[in-house]
């Protein structure tokens, strides 16, 4: 895979106040790149750098091998950018607005006319083709959106919170179109502030605070680094209290946590385990033949807010 | 879906000037906007009702003012109508034109579609000219659908066709400026209200105010050049001769007035012979300076445009 975003101590300031500060980043071809942060970290800051519309104060960066300062042309046709806020053109039918906007991307007519409807069968808005825009709801305005980013066929889509202020089934959607833009080979970096969304689709993410660069790099490389030790889930049938005991003779466990305690069932118990996958297994089956009778046994893996919370804490503060 | 970075075009670029003006989607889609449905019908058709009107209006005025036997001059009433459509088309290529592109930038920036279409590979130059081409030719609809009242004027007599050819060579060009000042201010502003209070108080400044400065210097300059009495040289008579036409020059209704004036008087198209003592000199008429200058500045407001669309944002 080659490099399709390159960025080189990028920083913005608008007087006084740094809004972004020194980020270098690089993303690969074909991956999904989830940026991550609170409001006002610097994620719509560098995502207009990237878009050539707004001038860094300092640092360079590339896409798709064309310098934002240099060749802006060259970058425009290598994206499709879809702001965290946008405006449609209401007195514009669906097929219009694509129409309009493939003609802006230089893409010649006799081309357009099989284009839009394949663009309007990939967001599933074929059936308002010949609607107005102003009488979609919000999500099919996100959904054409999209739709009027891919008019040119570009490398890479930068989105800004893409499924920001839709209702779960909308944001569901939009996932969905993400991950089949994804099987199609675009590069897509995308912005959020919605853990669990970026959690399901990225392969890559960027933890920005503050303006700074805070953690990066693929997913599940990043939980397993930033957790020292590994959460385990127990399901009995019947007492506990003999598992309990044995958990706390074992060298490997560094704490328990009851049931009832940590929003836990009943039967369940949960403890920190600082081996590795044999000594595990040799736990398990220690459990069974000692005959406590095990449901499940299972690793919690933890999800994206726990990264981000751990990256953090203490730079929020 | 097909590969569309094969469908982008790279192709010549008079080719593609001329494509891009034939076919630039900012006009298509401006143009489809404001002639869809009615309302553009409706405003024209009211429009020349309202003119037809006035104009009916005017000729009853005239006619019951009148006290000659035969009724009233068809020749005179020719010229006040013919007058009183040039005066609308003065009102509509001052004010309405630069309402329609005082607008129509910043309509896009809290629209929320600026950005949009500052990241596609339309060009600032194609998006201004289409902003301007979509905005003027509305403008420029309502000018045309006003000549055959003007039409009347010629059955009435009173007019002849040089008034005519001249006075809309003269209202095209300040329609085209005066849009791109709108397009200017549209482009160099945030807001729709700040580019239309900035648009309004330059065409006011050009149209009200420069003749009413004019008249301030020449009545604070008339006791002094009373006073220079003999020493008032023939050279500087000449000299004053020329400023005042350039001055007339700069404003449409001074243009359109003084170069009727000397078309009718002196018979001059374009320049007549003008006296000062027993010195003859050739003097041109206003109108041919004031298209010069103001395609002039229409160059500079364009070319000023697609500068600041160009721009890429500091904030």
């Amino acid at each position: 895979m080659s490099t399709i975003i390159e960025i080189q101590g990028l920083t913005k300031k608008y007087g006084g106040l740094t809004a972004l500060n020194d980020l270098t980043l690089t993303i690969e071809e074909g991956s999904v790149f989830g940026f991550i942060g609170p409001n006002g970290a610097g994620k719509t800051t560098t995502m207009r750098i990237l878009t050539t519309l707004l001038k860094p104060t300092g640092g360079k960066a590339w896409v798709a091998g064309h310098s934002v300062a240099d060749d802006p042309r060259g970058v425009r046709r290598a994206i499709g950018y879809m702001p965290d806020f946008f405006g449609v053109y209401d007195d514009m039918k669906v097929w219009e607005y694509l129409d309009f906007f493939a003609a802006c991307y230089d893409v010649p007519k006799s081309a357009r006319i099989g284009m839009i409807d394949d663009l309007l069968t990939l967001v599933d808005l074929n059936h308002k083709k010949e609607a107005y825009v102003e009488t979609l709801s919000r999500g099919m305005k996100q959904r054409l959106c999209l739709a009027r980013t891919l008019a040119h066929d570009p490398q890479v889509l930068i989105l800004d919170e893409p499924a920001s202020g839709l209702d779960p089934r909308a944001r569901i959607e939009i996932r969905e179109l993400l991950r089949e833009l994804k099987n199609m080979g675009k590069t897509i970096f995308f912005s959020s502030h919605i853990l669990s969304e970026v959690a399901d689709i990225c392969t890559e993410i960027a933890i920005l605070e503050a303006g700074n660069l805070i953690a990066h790099g693929d997913m599940e490389e990043m939980k397993k680094q930033l957790r020292a030790h590994r959460l385990i889930q127990v399901k009995l049938l019947g007492d506990l209290g003999p598992l309990q005991e044995l958990l706390l003779q074992h060298e490997a466990v560094q704490g328990i946590t009851p049931p009832g305690e940590a929003d836990l069932p009943h039967d369940v118990v949960q403890f920190d385990f600082g081996g590795n996958d044999e000594t595990l297994s040799n736990l398990l089956a220690q459990l069974i033949a000692q005959g406590i009778r095990v449901v499940s046994f299972h690793e919690e893996t933890g999800d994206l807010e726990d990264v981000f919370l751990q990256v953090t804490q203490g730079i929020v503060n | 879906m097909q590969n569309m970075t094969e469908l982008t075009t790279e192709q010549p670029l008079k080719k593609k000037r001329f494509r891009n003006l034939r076919e630039n989607p900012v006009t298509v889609k401006e143009l489809r906007s404001r002639m869809r449905g009615r309302r553009a019908f409706v405003v024209l058709t009211i429009y020349l009702l309202v003119m037809g009107a006035f104009i009916t209006l005017v000729y009853a005025a005239y006619a019951s003012a009148s006290s000659g036997p035969f009724g009233p001059d068809p020749r005179e009433v020719g010229k006040v109508v013919f007058g009183c459509v040039v005066g609308v088309q003065v009102f509509l290529v001052i004010f309405v034109g630069p309402a329609f592109t005082s607008g129509t930038i910043t309509g896009e920036k809290e629209r929320q579609t600026y950005d949009l279409l500052r990241t596609t590979l339309l060009s600032a130059e194609s998006f201004v000219t289409g902003k301007l081409l979509s905005a003027l030719s509305y403008v420029l609809l309502l000018v045309l659908a006003a000549i055959p009242l003007q039409s009347i004027a010629f059955l009435l007599g009173g007019v002849v066709l040089e008034e005519l050819i001249i006075s809309q060579l003269v209202i095209f060009t300040a329609a085209l400026t005066f849009a791109l000042w709108g397009l200017f201010c549209s482009s160099a502003m945030r807001s729709t209200l700040g580019a239309s209070v900035m648009t309004f108080a330059g065409a006011l400044f050009v149209t009200i105010g420069t003749p009413m400065l004019v008249g301030l210097f020449a009545a604070i300059l008339a006791p002094f050049i009373a006073t220079l009495g003999t020493s008032f040289t023939r050279t500087m008579e000449i000299a004053l001769q020329y400023i005042l036409i350039f001055l007339a020059a700069t404003n449409l209704p001074a243009t359109l007035i003084v170069s009727e004036v000397f078309l009718l008087q002196e018979d001059a198209i374009f320049y007549f012979t003008g006296s000062a003592g027993t010195s003859r000199f050739w003097l041109p008429t206003p109108w041919p300076i004031f298209i010069l200058l103001y395609l002039l500045l229409a160059w500079v407001l364009y070319w000023l445009s697609v500068r600041n669309v160009r721009k890429i944002a500091n904030r």
